[in-house]
């Protein structure tokens, strides 16, 4: 059934023949137009030839007197997109969970923002927008007045209220030790076993989508990179890769290495970060301790080669801002070279330490079908044994010429997760030495354009968290008419509402940590 | 009585840590402080999970709309006296979020704030210096000369010292 090498291009052509328009070289390999309820045959089609196709994301678009429902599908090596357009009189459209269920939250999010809806897949209430925002206004289409939204009384919502018999529903969050940020997540459990579990997403939703489309190129590098304070250079790569797509300038050499460095050294912190994390959530808080401490000379190397320790805002359009000297390279080589000499002390830990082992082996079990199904990104489908990377499907900048290891394990559970990011640690170490050892010469920045051609395209990146999306589309001007971000926690969290149920409530937060969740990815 | 108290909060401040929709660079920098390389336990200052614990609420985030209400229920659980550090520009004046349609945009916009501490996100000693800025100003200078008259060792002294070596 596993197939790699599909010529999707000739599959729809033959399948759909002129029902289907073909866009080659459209956002990703290419486009379908697929109008009047096709697009949930195309996918289909689709998932029958290669397991690994999955929703990568939804991206709603206002047209005027149409709205489009574009989803980015991804494959085993490739990326397509299917392009839908319903009235904007009757924006219905039929829903795709019922042969994929990972789109789930992406069609609940277009419904709240750009006002589709998903037939099968309906919904009162709002998913990211906050409670008190009226229903019917939808803040991503062009004709919303935002100035002129008035907020209204909180509603009682059904989720709300107490659970029924015997069980017994304990909230977690907004505010709460174990979550670093607001989200809420209501559990409902029968003793001690979860049965079932609620989220409430949103509490951070800044709307930053819409606030992209107000601000120039430039400006909006800074503010999605503010999407995530973790992973900032996978965001600001993100919206530079697909502007650049449309702009096409000639990106120096030794821009892409040092983009690779800056994204290396920013998957070791937040790795680092997880590790620590994890340690804390189950109550280990040496293990914490330990690596927050590891941590702090990475952080030390970023600002060295960045400027500060956390917003370096290092990659901009057409290159980098900052060049690595020569005398730098001794100190980031030496820093790494002690924390490759502190890891197997580490890897022991997470292997053999039976307190973590008691915690975390057979817990929160995601089987290979249930990853696939529900398209679940990066470290977490890693650790369930599906190779998935897009530093090796689909190499940008540099990556095809440095070698690194993709690291998979097959148990599936939080044991398996973060021993995934344990050994990517060591992956990352080898990629930042191996490109600071080879990073060309020549210049680190191309002048470019502010305006931006019309186009649309779609760039795809391993954040620290897994596959990382951004879709902008131009009109021409210097501000993009539209910005989609569809980031790796949000892909994540269905498998966490799966994999909760029918365990004890005690193991909830190292589940859940073993995610590495990060809500205002998730949010937005 | 009253100088027992102040004595008691000085030296051991608890903190409670509320995120009101912050991009996580300004939680993971309060997070950083606990741990080996700032280690602000050593100036007493510890993390409590309850609101009902805590002496001063640390806020992080531009307040989103969702978050506000529930910004205002913590800070009414605290007791008093209480004191809110506003960390982080987005926290001060909404930062670069400032206009969005689900934000609020400052944390002073819901509730009164003691102290802001700039910066996107500020740096960890940053943190520590506006924390130990507001202690200061709980334990104001004239009953510190007052205390260091009777004990030639002040506590409070040494710690903004220090605090400023580090910033240098």
């Amino acid at each position: 059934m596993s197939s790699s090498n599909v010529d999707f291009i000739s599959l729809v052509e033959s399948k759909f023949g002129d029902k289907v328009q073909i866009q080659k070289g459209v956002n990703g390999e290419a486009s379908f137009v697929a109008n009047n309820g096709l697009h949930h045959d195309v996918l289909k089609a689709m998932i029958d030839v290669d397991e690994k196709t999955g929703i990568t994301s939804i991206t709603g678009l206002d047209f005027g007197e149409n709205l489009g429902v574009y989803y980015h599908v991804h494959t085993a090596k490739s990326f397509f997109t299917i392009k839908a357009e319903v009235p904007r009189a009757n924006p219905k459209i039929k829903s795709v969970v019922d042969i994929h269920p990972g789109a789930t939250f992406h069609e609940l999010e277009v419904t709240d923002l750009m006002g589709v809806v998903f037939v099968g897949n309906e919904f009162n209430g709002h998913f990211v927008l906050p409670e008190n925002w009226p229903d019917g206004v939808y803040p991503l289409r062009k004709d919303t007045k935002l100035s002129d939204v008035k907020m209204v009384p909180t509603p009682e919502r059904e989720a709300n209220k107490p659970a029924e018999g015997r069980q017994v529903k304990i909230i977690i969050g907004p505010q709460h030790p174990a979550l670093l940020e607001p989200e809420k997540f209501s559990v409902t459990v029968d003793g001690e076993t979860v049965t079932r579990v609620e989220p409430r997403i949103g509490y951070v939703h800044r709307g930053i989508e819409k606030t992209t489309e107000s601000r120039t190129y430039l400006q909006d590098i800074y503010l999605v990179e503010r999407v995530c304070g973790i992973c900032n250079p996978a965001h600001a790569y993100g919206f530079v890769g697909a502007v650049e797509k449309i702009l096409k300038p000639s990106v120096p050499e030794r821009a892409k290495y040092l983009r690779i460095i800056a994204m290396e050294l920013n998957r070791l912190h937040s790795h680092l970060l997880t590790l620590g994390h994890a340690g804390l959530e189950i109550g280990y808080e040496t293990v914490f301790q330990y690596f927050w401490r590891d941590r702090e000379p990475i952080m030390d190397l970023i600002e060295l080669t960045s400027g500060n320790r956390v917003y370096g805002s290092l990659i901009t359009i057409g290159g980098v801002r900052r060049d690595i000297t020569s005398e730098q390279i001794p100190k980031i080589k030496s820093v790494l070279a002690d924390l490759r000499g502190k890891l197997p002390f580490y890897r022991k830990i997470y292997l053999e330490e039976p307190t973590l082992r008691l915690r975390m082996k057979d817990v929160g079990t995601l089987s290979r079908e249930d990853a696939l199904k529900l398209s679940v990104v990066g470290p977490v489908a890693r650790g369930s044994g599906v190779d998935m990377d897009v530093r090796k499907d689909q190499p940008y900048e540099a990556y095809k010429d440095i070698p690194f290891k993709e690291i998979v394990y097959t148990d599936g559970d939080v044991w398996a997760r973060m021993n995934v990011r344990m050994d990517e640690v060591e992956e990352s170490i080898n990629i930042i030495e191996y490109a600071v050892d080879h990073l060309p010469a020549g210049p680190i920045k191309v002048d470019v354009a502010r305006s931006i051609p019309a186009g649309e395209a779609v760039c795809s990146l391993e954040a620290p968290r897994g596959e990382l999306f951004y879709y902008v589309r131009s009109n021409g001007t210097d501000m993009p008419e539209r910005v989609k971000i569809r980031t790796p926690t949000f892909a994540n969290i269905p498998s966490f509402l799966k994999t909760a149920i029918g365990e004890s409530i005690a193991d909830v937060p190292s589940n859940f940590v073993s995610l590495d969740p990060c809500f205002s990815c998730t949010d937005r | 009585m009253t100088d027992t108290k102040t004595w008691a909060r000085v030296k051991s401040p608890w903190v409670l840590h509320f995120n009101s929709g912050a991009c996580n660079g300004c939680d993971i920098e309060i997070v950083a402080l606990l741990t080996p390389k700032y280690d602000v336990e050593r100036f007493g200052i510890k993390l409590e999970p309850s609101p009902r614990h805590a002496d001063v609420l640390l806020v992080t985030g531009a307040v989103t709309q969702q978050c506000a209400e529930r910004l205002k229920r913590v800070y009414d659980q605290m007791p008093q006296p209480k004191f809110v550090v506003a960390i982080g520009a987005c926290a001060c004046s909404g930062g670069v979020f400032e206009g969005n349609y689900s934000v609020v945009g400052g944390v002073d916009k819901v509730i009164p704030v003691t102290a802001y501490i700039p910066g996107c996100p500020p740096r960890p000693e940053a943190i520590i210096d506006g924390v130990v800025k507001l202690l200061n100003a709980i334990n104001p200078p004239k009953q510190k000369k007052q205390k260091q008259a009777e004990a030639p060792k002040a506590e409070s002294a040494p710690v903004v010292e220090e605090v400023k070596q580090v910033v240098q």
